[in-house]
């Protein structure tokens, strides 16, 4: 089902016809890597079964916000505050990716 | 369960959006930009081309019309009325024979008690000389690269002298002018003549014969704000 989503959202992306200005696009580029850390974090509480509805969806939408959110302010006061995003973000994938793998491989 | 595969579903359309988006506005950064500047450029290139084409086609029209001018006598007759009113006017860099005058303050150590402006070359030397000068048939004159013209005022302002409404000059002046070379210098050496005159207070008068002096045009505009031609 999230596959099918993905897909779905890919495809949509492709075809829209608006497209983001390019001041915009530092921002979404750091929400996406939130979003996409949700995402995996998501799956590695699925994988060890300790999975909420309302934290996945609630970390996924602030998540993403506040990454944004951070790079926004921080370009307002001259600070490369999306470092710390992606720093922050780039890392705890890493982490739940290895996770992942290792429960994987243990099964 | 059900909550959870929709809530994948919005979480995988969200994320593919914004990963979509993501790839696009990259993509748009990394070709679009330089490939818009660069038609921009050459879109400027053959503006400027054209522009250049049309000017280079002007140029060589306006060449051809002025090649055909010349060629009719009344033309001719024209342009040399044209050309003796430019050098009467003062607007035309003129050549010939002539003379060179140095004029400069004292060289005398002045006694003391005596009044130094006796010793000092004033307007009016510069006047009188100038007006021998005149006198004697000079055909054109400069002052220091400063043309002289019908109008040509000259004025005491302290040190240096004023003419043509704002040109200060100061010692020494050299006039440059245009005229039988031994009349010229006769009206000037003459006995009992200005250079005399001024050589008994030690300022210094020099005159040079030249075969060939150049004397500058004039440089500002002349306009007439009240003078009209009558009849």
């Amino acid at each position: 089902m999230g596959i099918l989503g993905l897909a779905v959202g890919v495809v949509i992306g492709l075809k829209v016809p608006i497209i983001l200005p390019q001041a915009y696009a530092q921002y979404l580029s750091v929400a996406a890597l939130a979003a996409l850390d949700s995402v995996l974090g998501g799956i590695r509480a699925a994988v060890e079964d300790h999975f909420d509805n309302t934290i996945f969806i609630s970390g996924f939408f602030s998540n993403a916000l506040l990454a944004a959110g951070l790079a926004f302010i921080g370009e307002r006061l001259g600070m490369d505050l999306y470092l710390a995003a992606v720093v922050a973000f780039g890392v705890r994938i890493f982490q739940n990716l290895a996770i992942l793998r290792r429960h994987l491989l243990k099964k | 369960m059900k909550g959870f595969q929709w809530a994948l579903a919005l979480v995988g359309l969200v994320l593919g959006i914004m990963l979509a988006f993501q790839f696009r506005v990259t993509r748009e950064i990394n070709k679009t930009e330089p490939v818009q500047r660069a038609q921009r450029m050459s879109a400027e290139v053959s503006q400027l081309k054209k522009e250049r084409d049309y000017l280079q086609a002007s140029v060589s029209e306006l060449r051809a019309t002025l090649d055909q001018l010349p060629a009719g006598p009344r033309d001719t007759e024209l342009k040399e009325e044209l050309e003796m009113a430019r050098i009467l006017a003062g607007v035309t860099e003129l050549s010939g024979p002539g003379v060179e005058v140095t004029l400069n303050d004292s060289n005398i150590t002045l006694k003391p008690g005596e009044n130094p402006n006796l010793y000092v070359l004033h307007d009016e030397d510069v006047l009188r000389v100038l007006n021998e000068i005149r006198a004697a048939g000079a055909e054109a004159i400069s002052i220091n690269g400063q043309r002289l013209l019908a109008s040509t005022e000259i004025r005491c302002t302290g040190p240096t002298i004023v003419l043509n409404k704002n040109k200060r000059l100061a010692p020494p002046y050299v006039i440059t002018a245009i005229g039988n070379p031994d009349t010229l210098e006769g009206s000037i050496k003459m006995k009992g003549g200005v250079a005399e005159t001024l050589q008994f207070w030690g300022i210094q008068v020099g005159v040079k014969k030249i075969p060939q002096v150049t004397v500058p045009p004039y440089s500002g505009g002349i306009s007439f704000d009240y003078a009209k031609a009558a009849g």
